[in-house]
């Protein structure tokens, strides 16, 4: 019986492994069997891992191993993997979403399925050591790792604009890696620490401290650079485009995690080491989110005719909501931030791999020339109006409770954002449901008619449904059981990252 | 009893969740299944009413640092008169559904969406902090727009739906941020640690209000409503007249301890301008259906003046000097409940008897074949007998009818009027005289006369499981006002109810029955059971101004929505489109160049070439590590 962090070792370099071995070779028909098993391996350790964290007094690191690279001695690179209860989540969730996007994409027939899935693997890998890395050296390289197979998949299997899309896309994410990296080294030169070790780099920059000028500098670095890659405004404008094109799977992995990977930069590695940066910039960040991701990208996605494009516009404008949880430098807000985005990346993930389906049946993402298709495919229709009400943040989804805490934080930031974001709630039902009613609602229209009578559409199969079924029950539990995310958060959190700055309100007189 | 008040709660849940995964395409069964589930909730609250214990407990549910939702049951007289309202009202929506919608294709969806709304209504009515009010709150929401988007080929079925669900969220928004406001203020949302203790605030009730505005459609969010009647009728019955709508008034009940002097006002003529407004605009209304839907929300705005009548008592009031800019004045008030009890009477009749007289309409247009124009109706008092006995007594109920339920609750109200504010008396007598007239109108209209098309010719009564239910509530119609009754099943609020005694008593008997006779009178009179609208063709100038009146809100709500909110959208997406990808961030790139050129550069030839850009990175570094350099 293997130890729990050799689980943890194993989860990552399943995908890996599936990725060479396919690559080197192996007949079509044991690649997709080969690939089903190392999309499924890291799901099923995962959720082992998650049920052995300790219920309480885990505030630290727990599944840990170090191995040596032959850096340690030189730079202070050593790959360190473990679990803390802010990258739990984070590594469900990327297991769970790399299933359904990886079982997705089995069914998907897609041209060159081999490439395509060695890519995928190599993606999952990545994503899946992203955060169980607590070497920030290999944080950024796992990152890396999972970011080139989402441009060449652009690329290859892209929809309509797929080269305009993956140049723009490469741009703005390496511009975005580059800031971050740069401020990420900055890091790890002030701090004196000679390591990469995030554990390290705490200690050290506990014990010394750093000039608050110098936090300042360090923190905008990463959150300018972390913000790109999860589309702060007005430096977003990649990412509707980005997903418009995208294929599926690469869109659900992208959007439901990859994208995640700025924020956890933000929260395991600017917060708790620079507060003075963090405190520096709260404002900035809360108004540019509020304001930019909230409310402006609100009411552009109302306006958008393309299903994909409004998917990624409301993914950019939920991203709002995440920063400025983040502003709060509270633990309500951080904490709120983790469950919106284990939330928001299963149902962004759900409504990308749905509305590839509905592409299946109408052959067109325009919405205007949609409508009456539940009459159709009732079971297609179900799942898409869940997907959106969880997205819009309906109470018993997870999304919900994401939303509700960062809300309850943000009023002691600022009511006036709060209004703003809340206000934001009523945009998204604004767009969320004019979509699902122009998709599946009324009577079809005349394009869409013709469509259907030449290519009877049939209702989601039992391999298009068992990846949307997997989505949809994580959300569902999570929104009727929010301690099981709630639990592990509150662990590493909870004493605060960063001390509140702001005055303190005046505490209620209780007797 | 905590074991049955749990039960009750996760059964419809386990109900729905059952229908939904295993019986999509067994209808009758998904009917039995919903059907036995709303007998065992109706069983059980009554159970609990009769009980007598009442208690409270609480779960934690999440959380964060200070922050704590927890899920919990408060099950006091309250709780325990409105649960019983839902299951009693409920199981018998339940079977008139049996026979309503036997045809229905999608039957399982229809009794699945019925049982996840006894679910989240129950919810709401067990809920003991407002955050977990606020969940269930939100999911009558998504339960109603299921349900209204029932027949959702048509596309104003889909409409009404989307409209329902956006405007309950706008009042939503005042909800949320006043659960938020009350949370940091009082340190707590408990209804029971709030009653005990809290800060002193105008804005916490007011923003708390503005959910009830969205939930219980009060002006100037009234608009979703009559458009809500595109569901099938058994769900007009349930949720848009009996208990969803009516779950804002039993929340401004709960919050009561929350109230101040100026908030009162302000809910006092929010609901006074409603009930008068929508009984203007039900005067000129064909359908059957929407004349209902109109005298809901006047009935509402009776019951949210009658709350907002209420007084409040000031017994302590010390100031303490805050750290903050304002010094915390904290007040104890202490409420004498009144307008509270008033409007829980009426909201309990009310329930019984617009129950009825939706169900009486969903007969008539089942035995008409889904005609719902009264004007193509008449003559079907013979044709459909219980039908038109138990919806007489219904339309007696409303109007005032002296030994009929509503009589006793609107009394009340009237009473409280006249006691407190002399305007609001006037209006709402007025209403009343309105309410008896187009009630009348209707009656008249629909049952008497000839049948005036070919549907209502061959109009035929319904079975058992649809009148069976009409005669339960008209029994109930007709006894629930009774205050011994009242009070079996309202408890402690029974007592609340303001009760007129001495001359002022026969003061407010005189006035109920003037205004009753007034306009029953007149409307029986006026109107002829014709195919046309007799005030329409008298008084045309009079007819259009009513007309404008009800479709001036729609027009505001259209225009601001395709010609403000839709063209800013559009503004910003051009903004979006052109300045923000284009011209900035572009010029951004240029100013970079170098990256800009490097990027392209490796873009044009191979997307690969960034992989080696990436593993030369890594070789480079790997080396000055390991001390080549």
């Amino acid at each position: 019986m293997p130890s729990n962090a050799q689980l943890l070792q194993l989860a990552i370099a399943t995908p890996l492994g599936a990725a060479l071995v396919i690559a080197l070779g192996l007949p079509k028909r044991f690649a997709t069997k080969l690939a089903a098993v190392a999309f499924t391996v890291p799901a099923l350790i995962a959720l082992w891992l998650w049920a052995q964290f300790p219920a309480e007094g885990a505030s630290h690191y727990q599944f840990l191993s170090t191995h040596d690279t032959g850096l340690a001695a030189g730079l202070g690179i050593s790959l360190k993997l473990g679990l803390n209860g802010i990258s739990l989540p984070m590594f469900l969730l990327a297991a769970i979403v790399g299933l359904a996007a990886g079982l997705y994409a089995l069914r998907s027939g897609a041209e060159r399925l081999k490439l395509y899935l060695t890519l995928l693997l190599i993606m999952h890998g990545g994503l899946l050591g992203v955060f169980a890395s607590v070497d920030i050296f290999f944080f950024y390289f796992f990152h890396e790792l999972a970011l080139i197979p989402t441009f060449i998949m652009v690329g290859i299997w892209g929809g309509r604009d797929r080269n305009y899309a993956a140049m723009k896309l490469t741009i703005y994410l390496t511009v975005g890696a580059m800031l971050s990296l740069i401020g990420l080294i900055a890091l790890y030169v002030k701090s004196g620490a000679h390591s990469f070790d995030l554990m390290a780099l705490k200690e050290a920059i506990a014990h010394q401290g750093l000039a608050a000028a110098t936090q300042k500098n360090i923190f905008g670095l990463l959150m300018f650079g972390f913000g790109i890659l999860v589309s702060l405004w007005p430096l977003h404008t990649w990412a509707p485009l980005g997903y418009g094109a995208a294929p599926s799977s690469a869109a659900m992995l992208h959007a439901g995690v990859l994208k995640k990977f700025g924020l956890y930069g933000l929260i395991q590695i600017a917060l708790p080491l620079l507060p003075a940066g963090a405190a520096w910039w709260a404002w900035k960040l809360a108004l540019l989110a509020g304001v930019g991701n909230v409310l402006v990208v609100g009411f552009v996605t109302i306006a958008q005719r393309d299903l994909k494009q409004m998917l990624g516009y409301s993914s950019v404008m939920h991203m709002g909501y995440c920063f400025l949880g983040l502003a709060c430098l509270s633990v309500v807000g951080t904490g709120g931030v983790v469950l919106l985005m284990v939330a928001h990346g299963l149902s962004v993930a759900l409504l990308f791999m749905l509305a590839t389906s509905v592409h299946h049946r109408t052959h067109t993402f325009d919405l205007a020339e949609m409508g009456g298709l539940a009459q159709k495919t009732p079971v297609l229709a179900g799942f898409f109006v869940a997907a959106t009400m969880a997205s819009i943040g309906l109470p018993g989804f997870a999304n919900f409770w994401g939303e509700l805490t960062i809300f309850v934080a943000l009023w002691k930031f600022s009511p006036g954002l709060t209004a703003v974001a809340v206000a934001g709630v009523v945009i998204s039902a604004i767009y969320g449901l004019r979509a699902a009613a122009r998709i599946f609602f009324g009577p079809p229209s005349e394009q869409l008619a013709k469509v259907t009578a030449e290519h009877p559409p049939a209702d989601l199969g039992w391999l298009e449904r068992l990846p949307a079924l997997i989505l949809l029950a994580a959300l569902l539990f999570f929104g009727f059981y929010p301690k099981a995310l709630s639990q592990p958060v509150d662990q590493t959190l909870n004493p605060a990252p960063v001390e509140r700055i702001l005055p303190v309100h005046p505490s209620p007189p209780r007797t | 009893m905590l074991k049955h008040s749990v039960l009750v709660l996760l059964l419809p849940l386990v109900s729905a969740a059952f229908i939904a995964f295993f019986l999509r395409k067994r209808g009758g069964l998904a009917s039995a299944v919903s059907v036995a589930t709303a007998t065992a909730i109706a069983a059980i609250s009554i159970i609990l009413l009769n009980h007598g214990e009442r208690f409270e407990r609480s779960w934690e549910w999440l959380t964060l640092g200070s922050f704590t939702v927890s899920l919990g049951v408060k099950f006091d007289d309250l709780a325990a008169l409105m649960l019983v309202i839902v299951g009693v009202v409920g199981l018998c929506v339940h079977v008139f559904s049996l026979g309503y919608m036997h045809d229905d294709q999608a039957r399982s969806r229809f009794f699945g969406g019925l049982s996840i709304f006894m679910f989240s209504m129950i919810g709401i009515v067990l809920a003991d902090n407002l955050f977990m009010m606020f969940i269930f709150w939100e999911l009558v929401g998504f339960s109603s727009y299921v349900l209204i988007n029932h027949y959702h080929e048509k596309q104003s079925a889909s409409d009404a739906a989307k409209k329902a669900f956006i405007v309950n969220r706008v009042g939503d928004f005042g909800f949320l941020l006043g659960i938020i406001m009350c949370y940091w203020l009082n340190g707590t949302v408990s209804l029971t640690e709030l009653g005990a203790h809290h800060v002193f605030s105008t804005a916490i009730p007011l923003l708390l209000f503005c959910g009830a505005v969205g939930k219980s459609a009060q002006m100037p969010l009234q608009v979703w409503l009559p458009d809500a009647m595109e569901g099938p009728t058994p769900v007009s019955a349930l949720i848009h007249a009996a208990t969803m709508v009516a779950a804002g008034i039993y929340m401004l009940c709960r919050i009561e301890p929350l109230m101040v002097p100026q908030a009162l006002t302000v809910i006092m003529w929010v609901g006074t301008i409603t009930a008068l407004y929508a009984a203007l605009c039900a005067i000129v209304q064909r359908d059957i259906k929407k004349v209902l839907a109109y005298s809901t929300l006047s009935q509402l705005g009776y019951m949210v003046a009658a709350f907002g009548l209420g007084t409040l008592v000031l017994t302590d009031t010390s100031i303490i000097p805050g750290t903050g800019k304002h010094p915390v004045m904290e007040t104890s008030y202490w409420i004498l409940g009144n307008g509270a009890g008033a409007a829980m009477f009426h909201l309990t009749t009310h329930a019984f008897f617009k129950g009825l007289l939706f169900l009486g309409a969903g007969s008539v247009i089942m035995g008409c074949h889904h005609e719902q124009d009264i004007f193509k109706m008449g003559g079907l008092r013979k044709k459909m007998p219980v039908t038109f006995w138990t919806f007489t007594i219904g339309v007696l109920a409303i109007v005032g009818m002296p030994g009929l339920a509503g009589f006793f609750s609107k009394d009340a109200i009237l009473y409280l009027a006249m006691e407190k504010n002399t305007a609001v008396f006037a209006v709402l007598a007025f209403t009343a005289v309105l309410t008896a007239f187009y009630m009348v109108r209707m009656w008249k209209i629909t049952f008497l006369g000839e049948a005036r098309s070919d549907e209502a010719k061959h109009a035929h009564e319904s079975s058992l499981v649809v009148t069976g239910p009409l005669l339960v509530l008209a029994v109930l119609s007709v006894i629930g006002g009774y205050s011994g009754v009242f009070a079996k099943l309202a408890g402690s609020v029974a007592h609340l109810v303001p009760e007129a005694e001495g001359s002022a008593h026969t003061t407010i008997l005189l006035v109920s029955l003037a205004v009753m006779t007034l306009g029953a009178g007149s409307a029986l009179f006026f109107y002829k059971s014709a195919a046309t609208d007799t005030l329409e063709e008298k008084f045309r100038f009079g007819f259009s101004m009513l007309i404008w009146l009800k479709e001036s809100f729609d027009r505001a709500y259209d225009y601001y929505v395709a010609k403000i909110q839709q063209r800013f959208a559009m503004v910003l997406n051009f903004l979006e489109q052109i300045v923000l990808a284009g011209v900035i961030i572009r010029g951004f790139a240029g100013f970079v160049g170098l990256v800009g050129y490097g990027a392209r550069a490796f873009y044009t030839g191979s997307l690969h070439t960034y992989v080696y850009w990436f593993l030369l990175g890594a070789a480079v570094l790997w080396a000055f590590a390991a001390g080549v350099f």
